[in-house]
């Protein structure tokens, strides 16, 4: 169960990244409950690109939630990088995520009173980690905003913010980015250069990146899909074309909708 | 306008807790001593006996209408900034600057009433107790009775009411004039530049102070205990210019522990700092309360005591109108501490509160709570280091100069001790509230506070 450390080492393939036993989360007070998360279990290789995608409610926020730490599961395992997940208390579990995650949100979650700078290295800061200032600024030119260092959040653009939110998540150097709707509140082009950003880093740096998405064409840029529906795990796709994304999630919907009718029925 | 001031201060009555209390204890006080004068009406009070009771109605009357201003001023104000998404969505909607402002005066104005009608029996409470002090004490004859009428009444539902309304239209003014776009800007960091009004003001102020004591060491030097009158108002004079200048002296002060900071205070003390040095506004409306709360308790308490030593040393007893000045300072001195608490406690829950979504970001950074905890104790000790100093400054204004005209001394008398328990307590009520609010604030999962 969570909670409980394991002493002997995960039985874990090679290479692997991120991986969730039977993950369940249950919200809600008994007899009233709500099953977010059915029982999801999944393994990520190091360096893949995936993108989880569902209806609205599907739970697939609760599921990057859930494997991010940020939330305490009601049943099953996870592994980050091969060390599990244990839930003793926020500290503890602050500490695993600063060594291990990086996060991407729809809102930047930047801190408004720090400027572009200061932002990027308070993960470090934070974590007691030597704060290597000519990386940070190396890590802020690559997204493209080596010029806005002493800039504040309220002086840039919902895709400049984004793309710092996106320095600040990878100068940790996490072995799981987490990314949450990260073009939700993007115009197009911001939207896809923001992608790019994270394809990017998969590709010349073998970051791994898990992307929650309800976008065909952003999920479009990952290695594979994972489809979730009503808290379980439905469907598996590779090598995704934006097309072959909507179409699968037209007939998701419908495949849902037909479950759900006949489990009322 | 007047329908949604209604419905939004019934909806959201917790949001006016503050606002509502200071207009409350205000009218509580002000009618307590404005019955004194239905008192010395009703009872036939004559001579020393009737000066007394008017002197105590109309000069508590007087700070209390200031003081009421001044705390429903920072207190709404603090809860109409809080209101910008509100007030900018119904600009977007169509409301006019006119519009906005009959709201925020129609929930003052309402406000005032409940206040002020709330406060009539506790405040009969106060002026029966009052009366009964000055019983006490020989001031006022035993044979005069109670009584609450048309006077205290009045005074009261009036002073509330005129407060309430004048430090609507003040927070109104300040919230109407910015437009849409940049109301949803202002409200994530302040760096507010001392305004040029503000910087008039203040010089206006210092400069009272600083004629008050030139007055005092001179006109006044040798005059006994009149001494007070114009030595008794410095420090609040000067505590008032020092806390609108509180923004530019914040910025310095951080500035300048900048560098201990960081090095004793680890990631927190960066964070601080970092974060400070763009709130300065914020952090300023909290110095403030601060500055007043220990200039005027240090400056009235060794005011007093180095008259009693005066009083002493000549070997005089007191009469009854050195009673009642010593009352009424110590009557005048325990309001504006209370105003201040209140205040303070105020604008540091509120400004805590609305922090909620920073402290989750910063804990979605990495930080543990005890870090985010860790860099709020780091600007609950600036804020009070501030505070203190200031007010210490502005207490000297009153101490100095009337122990040179009193005693030819420059230091007052009295037990050093009143010092440290006024700053003592001064640190507690900052670091209590801050730390309680920022912990309670902090107990919702990361996620929740940064996302909703």
């Amino acid at each position: 169960m969570f909670g409980r450390r394991e002493p002997r080492p995960a039985q874990q393939a090679p290479g692997e990244a991120l991986r969730l036993e039977n993950v369940r989360r249950v919200y809600g007070a008994e007899g009233n409950q709500v099953v977010a998360l059915d029982g999801v279990s999944l393994s990520l290789p190091v360096g893949s690109f995936t993108a989880v995608m569902g209806p609205s409610g599907s739970g697939k926020s609760t599921l990057l939630q859930c494997a991010a730490g940020l939330d305490r599961p009601s049943g099953g395992r996870v592994f980050v990088d091969g060390a599990e997940l244990t839930g003793d208390g926020e500290a503890a579990l602050t500490r695993f995520r600063r060594q291990r995650i990086g996060f991407v949100f729809q809102q930047f979650n930047l801190l408004p009173t720090l400027n572009v700078m200061q932002n990027v290295v308070l993960p470090l800061k934070l974590a007691g980690r030597r704060v290597d200032k000519a990386r940070a600024r190396a890590v802020l030119e690559r997204v493209g905003l080596g010029a806005r260092l002493g800039h504040l959040p309220s002086e840039l653009s919902g895709g400049q913010q984004q793309r710092v939110a996106i320095a600040r998540a990878l100068v940790t150097e996490p072995r799981v980015l987490f990314a949450d709707e990260p073009t939700g509140a993007l115009d197009t082009r911001s939207a896809r250069d923001v992608l790019g950003l994270l394809q990017e880093s998969v590709r010349m740096f073998g970051q791994t990146v898990v992307m929650v998405t309800h976008d065909p064409v952003a999920a479009a840029h990952a290695n594979a899909v994972l489809y979730l529906a009503d808290g379980r795990i439905v469907g598996h796709q590779t090598a995704p074309t934006a097309e072959a994304v909507a179409e699968r999630m037209t007939h998701l919907a419908d495949e849902v909708e037909r479950q759900r009718t006949m489990a009322g029925a | 306008m007047f329908g949604l001031a209604m419905r939004s201060l019934r909806k959201r009555a917790s949001a006016f807790t503050a606002s509502f209390l200071s207009m409350f204890l205000g009218s509580a006080i002000i009618m307590a001593f404005a019955s004194m004068l239905d008192t010395a009406s009703a009872g036939g009070a004559t001579g020393p006996a009737e000066e007394t009771l008017s002197t105590m109605a109309i000069v508590v009357g007087g700070w209390g209408l200031l003081l009421v201003v001044f705390a429903v001023t920072s207190t709404l104000t603090l809860s109409v900034r809080q209101r910008a998404a509100e007030m900018a969505l119904l600009k977007s909607v169509g409301a006019t600057p006119g519009q906005l402002s009959r709201m925020i005066v129609g929930e003052a104005a309402g406000l005032a009433v409940a206040a002020a009608l709330l406060g009539i029996v506790p405040g009969m409470l106060l002026g029966r107790g009052l009366l009964g002090l000055l019983h006490d004490t020989g001031q006022v004859p035993g044979d005069i009775g109670y009584s609450f009428g048309s006077a205290g009444l009045s005074m009261g539902v009036g002073v509330t009411l005129v407060s309430a309304v004048a430090a609507a239209l003040i927070s109104a003014r300040r919230a109407t004039r910015v437009r849409v776009a940049e109301s949803m800007a202002a409200a994530a960091t302040d760096r507010a530049k001392l305004g040029r009004k503000r910087i008039v003001f203040a010089v206006v102020f210092l400069f009272l102070a600083l004629d008050e004591a030139i007055v005092t060491v001179t006109v006044m030097d040798g005059e006994g205990s009149n001494a007070m009158m114009t030595s008794g108002q410095a420090d609040i004079f000067a505590a008032i210019g020092l806390a609108l200048l509180a923004p530019a002296i914040v910025r310095r002060v951080t500035a300048l522990l900048a560098r201990p900071l960081r090095a004793l205070g680890g990631p927190s003390g960066d964070l601080a700092i970092s974060t400070m040095r763009n709130r300065t506004g914020a952090l300023a409306s909290a110095v403030s309360p601060v500055i007043l709360f220990v200039g005027i308790a240090v400056g009235t308490v060794y005011l007093q005591a180095t008259e009693n030593a005066a009083m002493d040393a000549a070997g005089l007893t007191k009469s009854a109108e050195d009673k009642s000045i010593e009352t009424l300072n110590f009557v005048v001195t325990g309001m504006v501490v209370l105003f201040a608490a209140i205040m303070l406690v105020n604008t540091l829950i509120a400004a805590t509160a609305h922090r909620r979504r920073e402290f989750g970001q910063t804990r979605l950074a990495g930080a543990t709570p005890r870090q985010v905890l860790g860099a709020v104790a780091v600007e609950s000790v600036v804020l009070t280091v501030t505070g203190v100093v200031c007010g210490t400054v502005a207490s000297v204004f009153t101490i100095v100069p009337f122990g040179l005209a009193r005693r030819d001394s420059a230091t007052p008398d009295g037990s050093v001790w009143i010092y440290v328990a006024v700053v003592a307590l001064a640190a507690v009520l900052t670091g209590a509230t801050a730390c309680g609010t920022t912990r309670r604030t902090i107990r919702v999962p990361a996620v929740e506070a940064a996302l909703r």
